[in-house]
């Protein structure tokens, strides 16, 4: 584990400083994001509430302007709640006691446009604003005891965010990114309503050309 | 640009393999006793402070696809005694089967190649498992007028049937009562048959005598 992160970050390195200039239109971008996910509403409330130190994102992102870019995302993320033994009630007059396990995997795969308002101020730190829409793939796992059903589902998912992109020099066109965004799944299966979740991530970005 | 190309996909590649071995394994993170369930069933027409006495038969069926021998292990016998402990906590009084007890009780051993069991099928050949003449009912036939769902079943259950044998003869027909299934590793240790039994109790509060 602790190889392929390293192997991970020299790879994040090597492109980091190999990389000259400040981002311009035309410019293409890889970012690549951990990503700490906590679920929001039905999702916290229903499913899982502890919250998931266990993603991450890749995005590729070309420049149309100073201000904007567009580009594509994908994911993964998973999902895990181990709940105390309890009764369920499982039939008319059926009761099983069991300890309740869900487990999710999500991979989104989105379209993405970011929004810098200071893009043509030339200043090194960026602020962005970001929505994305897509897909996200869901993979649901639930178990009483080790007796588990799963159901696996694509989902139109949709997000929102904001962050900043901090260079890693003046003149660098590689730097670290940090933010925030509220992804929203619908997910209907069973009645659960939604996969709702407010993320924080932190990452590195370098440009490709 | 071409170091870039591959030192990108080498980030996807790392990043990808790094993921999936962060996902958490539901499976590798319960305890023996954690991966157990306990399902009971009953009919709910039935007052179970009505019925005084019981019987626990002396072996215990072991049922494989729809065919069944009798057996007594070390681990069939604590199951029997468990039984026979909490029933008797809950103040039924043990007799011998040939003095009319209210209620008999089987216990059976369970598996199956196919991994499913609907019990629907199990009440349909339970008259194979369980000779109704054990309980004094030769020409008799059972019926449980409740039912699980279809549980997939390879590794083997342990299941603890109530019988009504106070009403049969006005029923013609030996009535399941209660059902109590124990699922999960370690079920068929003597050393757990207490408190499996217990716990199938525990979630049954309803059954006590009215004396």
């Amino acid at each position: 584990m602790k190889r392929k992160l390293k192997i991970i970050i020299a790879t994040l390195v090597l492109g980091a400083v190999s990389a000259t200039g400040r981002a311009q239109k035309g410019d293409v971008k890889f970012n690549l994001d951990y990503n700490y996910s906590m679920p929001m509403g039905n999702f916290k409330n229903n499913i899982i509430s502890n919250a998931s130190p266990r993603g991450g994102t890749g995005e590729i992102m070309y420049s149309l302007s100073n201000k904007v870019a567009i580009g594509g995302l994908a994911g993964y993320q998973d999902y895990y709640q181990k709940y105390p033994r309890a009764l369920y009630k499982t039939g008319p007059n059926e009761t099983t006691s069991a300890v309740l396990t869900n487990s999710i995997q999500s991979i989104p795969v989105m379209a993405k446009v970011n929004y810098m308002p200071l893009g043509s101020s030339g200043a090194p730190v960026q602020p962005y604003l970001s929505g994305a829409a897509g897909f996200t793939f869901i993979g649901f796992k639930q178990y009483l005891g080790e007796f588990g059903s799963s159901d696996n589902a694509v989902s139109f998912a949709a997000k929102a965010g904001a962050g900043v992109f901090i260079p890693f020099g003046k003149l660098s066109a590689a730097g670290v990114s940090v933010g925030a965004d509220y992804n929203y799944v619908p997910y209907n299966k069973n009645g659960f309503g939604s996969l709702n979740s407010l993320n924080v991530h932190a990452g590195v970005y370098f440009p490709l050309r | 640009m071409k170091m870039k190309s591959s030192a990108l996909i080498t980030a996807l590649l790392g990043g990808a393999v790094w993921l999936s071995g962060c996902s958490k394994d539901a499976l590798n993170n319960l305890s023996q006793d954690e991966t157990r369930i306990y399902i009971t069933d009953r009919d709910s027409s039935v007052n179970f402070s009505n019925y005084k006495t019981f019987s626990v038969s002396d072996s215990v069926a072991v049922i494989h696809d729809q065919q069944s021998n009798m057996e007594l292990t070390a681990s069939d016998s604590a199951y029997i005694v468990a039984v026979k402990k909490y029933m008797q906590q809950r103040g039924y009084v043990l007799v011998n089967r040939n003095q009319n007890p209210d209620i008999g009780i089987n216990v059976s051993r369970v598996y199956s190649t196919t991994g499913v069991i609907n019990y629907y099928d199990y009440s349909d050949y339970y008259g194979g498992y369980y000779d109704p003449y054990y309980w004094g009912y030769y020409d008799y036939g059972y019926y449980m007028p409740y039912a699980y769902d279809v549980y997939q079943i390879t590794e083997g259950a342990m299941s603890v049937d109530m019988l009504d044998l106070k009403d049969a003869s006005g029923n013609k027909t030996i009535n399941f009562i209660w059902t109590g299934l124990i699922r999960g590793e370690g079920i068929f240790s003597a050393g757990n048959a207490d408190s499996q039994v217990k716990a199938l109790f525990d979630q049954s509060s309803y059954l006590k005598t009215g004396e």
